[in-house]
């Protein structure tokens, strides 16, 4: 089966016949096939897979693998040393059963902190099932401000938290503080300090967050219908173009538009439902929805069908 | 319509606001009185309009800093008025024959002859009255010397300043427990906070003074008051026994606060100038805008108001926010 070609920058071997070709790398039989004639080029290229297939049910301790896991090139410094493994024979025990060669320390100090942040940072990711690339960038972020040492008096959970952040930001997705601290060990405002002493000294910025960043996840933690929840973004979006509601946090203009969309449908929920969602007090809710309350039938999308008509919507 | 003025704006340098200030105060008493009394030429409106019952204010303060900030004002409130008198004159400019300079200094006695038109903000070196030019409409450009930013005038808001933060040494060392049980208005609690927490109620300020003598002094409205707040705790402390001194008293923060009165788009002002401003609206509904220079902390909000804080002088306050009035301009909300 042909992998994927690799284009080579020094290309050491070429198609005597078609120099120009790019040659396909055949790894199961270790050879380099030119493509425009089938000649093999090059010949037993060394195989780079793994050399042992592991299943997780075998017997762990016996793993035939030589190479140990793979490498975080980027972020660890380089993981080349090796480690002296655990006795097996009988001999490398003392009289009361502890082995006898204890040093499995210290095998990269100057990194320990970090990969006690990353594992927290794969650990708070997972709580709120965030994919591998933010993971990664978040990773990525916190070495940056790892090297840099202009934080380095702060809690490392609470530069992790808001690399966290940041990452989500970044991608397009973002979270809010709120939901960040759910996961996190750190106080919102230790984490909202964190994020400007990193913005300011990775030199970055983030977009400004909308309300249409959160109208997916709110919506489908309410298990509310598509329909609702396009209502609610065109509400949202609506009612920040018409400045209904200067000021307020694009996070409450959100909720208020889905407290609005949901009470016009046939699912209605309730504003401690939403607030409890969203991580916002449900008097916020009451008083962004005060404010579009006025202009609701402005508001709704035009192919909106309404379970309850927009005049008989509750009035708080 | 051709604005006729120059405006100064706030930034300008130091010798430009010195050489007005001497010019000033020559204009201040040498203008008025004479061009009055020039007969059947109409006057166009020296410093000080008539009619409207302003004499030329003597300078009260003994801040040197602040003669220059109460000039700076001054202008700022004749501008206004120039500019109402200006549509005034207008009208009438069809039938009077002016003679125009264009500067106005000339101060000297014999320029009451010739009635200048007020031009505040000009510094070229003054052309002889004599050599005014026969046939100016009073749409003639004057020429700016200051460049100015097209449509900027000076705001017209000044800041209030709402607190001030100074400190001062009293030069020996104290002991709090004394002080706590003896003085008035006086809260110490070492387990939470190792200093006495005094009060006075004129000017109403706050002190934390500390037992290795030296005093924090907040809550004053004005320099002054925040000087003659802390020489009366320093009084205080001097009655009830400690040999006390009044050295190096310095104000370390100044507070101030105004209104633009229109309402702005703080999303719009942090996408321009991000790498000043900060507007996080989960955090703070305010945008924190840090002006490099002056070096000041301005929040502005979505209502228009704007709080100014980080100052150490005064007129770091008012240039600060003559630099972000038309900033803020540019992005007014327009519905």
């Amino acid at each position: 089966m042909a992998s994927t070609s690799r284009l080579d920058a020094l290309p050491r071997v070429t198609c005597p016949n078609h120099p120009d070709a790019i040659l396909v790398e055949d790894y199961r039989a270790g050879d380099m096939i030119c493509p425009e004639c089938g000649l093999v080029v090059g010949d037993r290229v060394i195989d780079v897979g793994s050399e042992w297939r592991t299943f997780s049910n075998d017997k762990a301790t016996k793993d035939p693998s030589r190479v140990g896991d793979s490498q975080n090139p980027l972020l660890s410094d380089g993981d080349l040393s090796t480690m002296i493994g655990k006795g097996t024979g009988a001999a490398s025990f003392d009289e009361f059963g502890n082995s006898k060669y204890q040093n499995r320390r210290t095998m990269s100090s100057s990194d320990r902190a970090m990969m006690n942040a990353f594992k927290e940072i794969t650990t708070m990711a997972d709580r709120i099932n965030l994919p591998r690339n933010i993971v990664d960038r978040t990773n990525n972020l916190f070495k940056q401000v790892y090297e840099q040492k202009s934080l380095k008096g702060r809690a490392n959970d609470a530069i992790a938290s808001a690399c966290l952040y940041i990452a989500c930001r970044q991608e397009g997705v973002p979270r809010t503080f709120k939901e960040i601290c759910a996961v996190s060990r750190i106080s919102k405002k230790e984490i909202g300090r964190c994020f400007k002493l990193i913005l300011k000294a990775l030199e970055t910025s983030v977009d400004l967050i909308t309300t249409g960043d959160f109208m997916s996840r709110f919506c489908s933690n309410l298990c509310l219908p598509k329909q609702v929840q396009m209502a609610a973004t065109h509400i949202a979006r609506k009612a920040v173009e018409l400045d209904l509601v200067p000021g307020r946090s694009p996070i409450s203009v959100a909720e208020a538009a889905i407290y609005m969309a949901s009470q016009a449908s046939a699912e209605k929920r309730t504003q401690k439902e939403i607030g409890d969602i969203a991580g916002v007090a449900d008097v916020t809710i009451r008083q962004s929805y005060r404010l579009i309350y006025p202009r609701a039938p402005d508001l709704f999308p035009t192919d909106f069908k309404f379970d309850t008509p927009v005049d008989k919507l509750p009035q708080l | 319509m051709v604005p006729v003025f120059a405006h100064l704006t706030c930034s300008s340098t130091s010798q430009v606001l010195q050489t007005l200030d001497t010019s000033q105060s020559n204009r201040l008493f040498s203008n008025c009185p004479q061009g009055a009394m020039t007969p059947g030429i109409p006057i166009f409106s020296p410093m000080m309009p008539y009619g409207t019952g302003l004499t030329p204010q003597p300078i009260q303060n003994t801040n040197s800093l602040s003669i220059l900030e109460e000039q700076q004002r001054q202008q700022q409130q004749q501008q206004q008025q120039q500019q109402q008198q200006q549509q005034q004159q207008q009208q009438q400019a069809a039938v009077a024959a002016v003679q125009q300079s264009t500067s106005q200094q000339a101060t000297q006695g014999p320029s009451g002859q010739t009635p200048q038109l007020f031009h505040s903000q000009t510094l070229t070196t003054a052309p002889l009255p004599g050599t005014t030019p026969l046939y100016p409409s009073p749409m003639t450009p004057m020429t700016p010397i200051t460049p100015a930013t097209p449509a900027s005038e000076s705001s017209g808001i000044v800041p209030q300043l709402q607190n001030i933060v100074s400190t001062v040494n009293l030069g020996c060392k104290l002991d709090l427990k004394t002080i706590a049980l003896r003085a008035r208005n006086a809260e110490y609690n070492p387990k939470r906070f190792a200093a006495v927490i005094m009060r006075i109620r004129e000017p109403r300020t706050t002190a934390l003074i500390f037992s290795s003598g030296k005093m924090v002094c907040t809550g004053a409205k004005s320099e002054e008051q925040s000087r003659l707040a802390a020489r009366k705790y320093a009084r205080v402390v001097q009655k009830l026994g400690f040999p006390a001194k009044f050295l190096d008293f310095k104000i370390q923060n100044m507070v101030g606060s105004c209104d633009v009165k229109f309402p702005i788009r703080l999303e719009g002002l942090v996408l321009t100038h991000q790498q000043f401003s900060s507007y996080e609206p989960e955090l703070f509904p305010g945008l924190i805008y840090r002006m490099i220079k002056p070096r000041i902390v301005l929040l502005i909000f979505v209502s228009g108001k704007v709080v100014l804080t980080g100052a150490k002088v005064r007129a770091e306050i008012y240039e600060a926010f003559e630099n972000i009035y038309p900033i803020l301009k540019g992005f007014r909300k327009t519905t």
